[in-house]
């Protein structure tokens, strides 16, 4: 009998807890979900992993000041008084199929009205009668294309370096055939023959055609230290068709009418190269030197191919990544444009929020 | 019965052991100062307490691209014309007792407006360029605020705190530097005394903070250069302001807060020579005003963007505030 209770005792003060420790709840070291959440910038990979979705809502602020020409100088737009502002917003949703492959869509929203310098046509100098004053202003705004895309990177723990490899296509979702101008007269009450014309032009967001995305990533982390470059390559499947608006201005009444157009967009390459310091294991600072381009393509006019212009923008984005909750990181990048060709540079503000969690979370 | 003695002492032993702990050793953070000028737009006392002493500095920013007009349409302006706002504005806020507070603003402005257009006449076969390049620099007007809490939230969950906002013109008022319509250095004062009372309500469920406030201001009567085409000073008055705005605060951890308002401002009509003028029209906005504030030991960094969303004869594009301030 006393045999009988000392294994009993045993039992229960050895076998149940070794019991409880195997089958019992416990955390695993390797896939603890907040650990993951938190994961610093510097120990991360370039992929999500299994199981984790995000959400990126984000906003960038653009102050249209300054453009480059063609010759890669500078023009001050804002003392010619066509300064602009530029407001964009982004959305995407990215999930982790594997530790190893994640696929992601991504959708934006733009809007911004440019305007030329005012011109005034006068019969003579001195007199307030017989004068055309034109305005004209240029407006972009709608829904993009949404971008679905996926990314694979090599089945290995993330220690010191990764790399990777995206591929994605732009479906042209978004109505990128400009609206009817809402052009509109004024007259002068004070003058005869005197008036003013208002152009406004609407255009809207999107590509029109699919468009191809091949981008590729590396990653290399020393300590508190990151280094990360990417390269992207974006081509038009086909060529595109769209309409140009030409209006007609008879006794301060406009009539409008449509041409379609055929157009080839330009290829566009995005070369990214960023260093990082990991301050504490929540806030991460960068600097990113960010290079575009585009070239080829053409668009048609009157019936005739012109080559589309060489684009080039170089600018530099210190930034930095904040962690609040395991669930919740802001972003926040401003750009500095540095060098250019044909191209706007703008100075920018982009702030994104981040949402990051687990769909479900298994060992 | 021995045994069921033993088995009583052991039991009252055990308890006593269990429980001193947990009623003895269970006490109350005690809050040292430090740790209160360390607190939050959330947890912070609506006042600063006696002795405190609050600097801070603030930047406004603002570019010329769209307003609403008369009818509440946003629209672009049309004409070749560009300008941008910055405000630098210094902030000192003291804690004359745990319930009153006086607040000393200033502020240094920036203000740009550039324009070009060009005039083709037909007559000679000329082209003649008007360039248009005006800033204004310098110290703007000055505001002096007295606050005291009506309701102190120590005694009630809502606090109720009463202000009395003056403002002293100190800026310039006038245009400077003219050399013609178009050219000439932008006034940075609006050149009025005014005085403003403004009653806000405060409650706190941790981890948020509700908000609430209603204020009228009252312009008083001044006299400036109106245009800098006819300068002469003339007597003008700006209508009255009615503000009021509701506020959701959260912490995101424990030391970052989201903020979130919406608010609505009026201005009646103002008269220039005691005439209604169309330069001073009635004008409103309703704005919606995110907010991230950081929270670093005594430091509070801020940064916010109020965006207009409806209204008439008023900018209509965003406002961006960067907030920084240290309690002593």
């Amino acid at each position: 009998m006393a045999r009988f209770r000392y294994i009993i005792t045993l039992i229960v003060f050895f076998v149940m807890p070794a019991l409880t420790i195997s089958f019992g709840q416990t955390i695993n070291k390797g896939r603890d979900k907040y650990v993951l959440l938190t994961m610093p910038y510097n120990m991360r990979p370039l992929t999500l992993y299994r199981g984790q979705f995000q959400v990126n809502a984000g906003y960038k602020f653009a102050v249209w000041t300054q453009s480059y020409n063609s010759e890669g100088d500078i023009v001050f737009l804002k003392t010619k008084g066509t300064g602009s502002v530029y407001h964009y917003y982004f959305v995407d949703l990215r999930y982790g199929l594997t530790d190893f492959i994640e696929i992601g869509a991504e959708t934006n929203f733009i809007r911004r009205g440019v305007r030329s310098e005012s011109v005034t046509y006068a019969a003579s100098a001195v007199s307030t009668s017989d004068r055309i004053s034109v305005n004209k202003l240029t407006e972009v705004k709608g829904m993009g294309d949404i971008l679905l895309m996926t990314t694979v990177r090599p089945p290995m723990k993330y220690r010191w370096f990764d790399l990777s490899l995206t591929g994605g296509l732009f479906l042209p979702s978004s109505k990128y055939e400009p609206q009817k101008p809402t052009n509109t007269v004024v007259s002068t009450s004070a003058a005869t023959n005197s008036f003013t014309v208002n152009y406004h032009y609407n255009y809207k967001n999107g590509y029109g055609v699919p468009v191809y995305l091949v981008s590729a990533s590396f990653k290399m982390s020393i300590k508190k230290f990151s280094s990360e470059a990417d390269w992207t390559f974006k081509t038009p499947v086909k060529e595109g068709k769209s309409i140009r608006w030409e209006e007609t201005l008879v006794d301060k009444a406009f009539s409008y009418f449509d041409k379609s157009y055929r157009y080839l967009l330009s290829n566009a390459y995005i070369l990214n190269t960023s260093l990082h310091y990991q301050a504490t294991g929540w806030f991460d600072v960068n600097l990113n030197g960010s290079f575009q381009r585009t070239k080829g393509g053409w668009t048609e006019y009157w019936g005739n191919k012109y080559i589309n212009p060489e684009t080039r923008l170089f600018t530099i984005e210190p930034g930095f990544e904040l962690q609040i909750s395991p669930s919740l990181t802001i972003y926040q990048v401003a750009g500095f444009p540095l060098k250019g060709k044909n191209s706007y540079a703008p100075f920018y503000l982009f702030t994104t929020i981040r949402f990051s969690n687990f769909l479900s979370f298994g060992k | 019965m021995i045994n069921i003695s033993i088995m009583k002492k052991s039991v009252i032993i055990y308890l006593l052991i269990i429980f001193a702990p947990a009623v003895y050793s269970q006490s109350e953070k005690q809050l040292v100062p430090s740790d209160l000028k360390q607190q939050t737009v959330v947890t912070e006392t609506v006042t600063l307490r006696k002795g405190f002493l609050r600097v801070g500095t603030l930047l406004n920013y603002r570019v010329v691209d769209k307003y609403f007009t008369d009818t509440g349409k946003k629209e672009y302006y049309v004409t070749s014309t560009w300008g941008s706002k910055s405000a630098y504005n210094l902030t000192l806020q003291y804690g004359l007792s745990d319930r009153f507070q006086i607040d000393l603003i200033t502020e240094y402005m920036n203000m740009r407006q550039e324009s070009q257009s060009t005039e083709i006449v037909a007559a000679t076969n000329s082209t003649k360029i008007t360039v248009a390049r005006q800033k204004g620099l310098g110290i703007g007007d000055s505001h002096v605020s007295l606050k005291y809490q009506l309701l102190p939230e120590a005694k009630y969950k809502l606090s109720l705190t009463g202000a009395l906002n003056v403002t002293v013109p100190t800026g310039e008022k006038n245009p400077k530097n003219i050399l013609s319509a178009n050219q000439y250095d932008l006034p940075v004062g609006d050149g009025t005394y005014s005085i403003g009372l403004n009653l806000s309500a405060r409650s706190i469920a941790y981890p948020y903070s509700f908000t609430c406030y209603l204020g009228y201001t009252k312009n008083f009567t001044g006299t400036k250069i109106i245009n800098a085409a006819d300068p002469i000073e003339k007597k003008f008055r700006f209508g009255n302001i009615f503000e009021g705005g509701l506020g959701a605060n959260l912490h995101l951890n424990e030391w970052i807060v989201m903020a979130n308002e919406i608010n609505f401002y009026h201005e009646g009509q103002g008269k220039i020579d005691n005439i209604i003028s169309d330069k001073m029209p009635v004008s409103w906005a309703a704005s919606y005003e995110p907010s991230l504030i950081f929270q670093v030991k005594r430091f509070r960094l801020g940064e916010s963007v109020k965006i207009p969303v409806k209204g008439k004869n008023v900018p209509a594009d965003p406002l961006y505030v960067v907030m920084i301030q240290y309690v002593f």
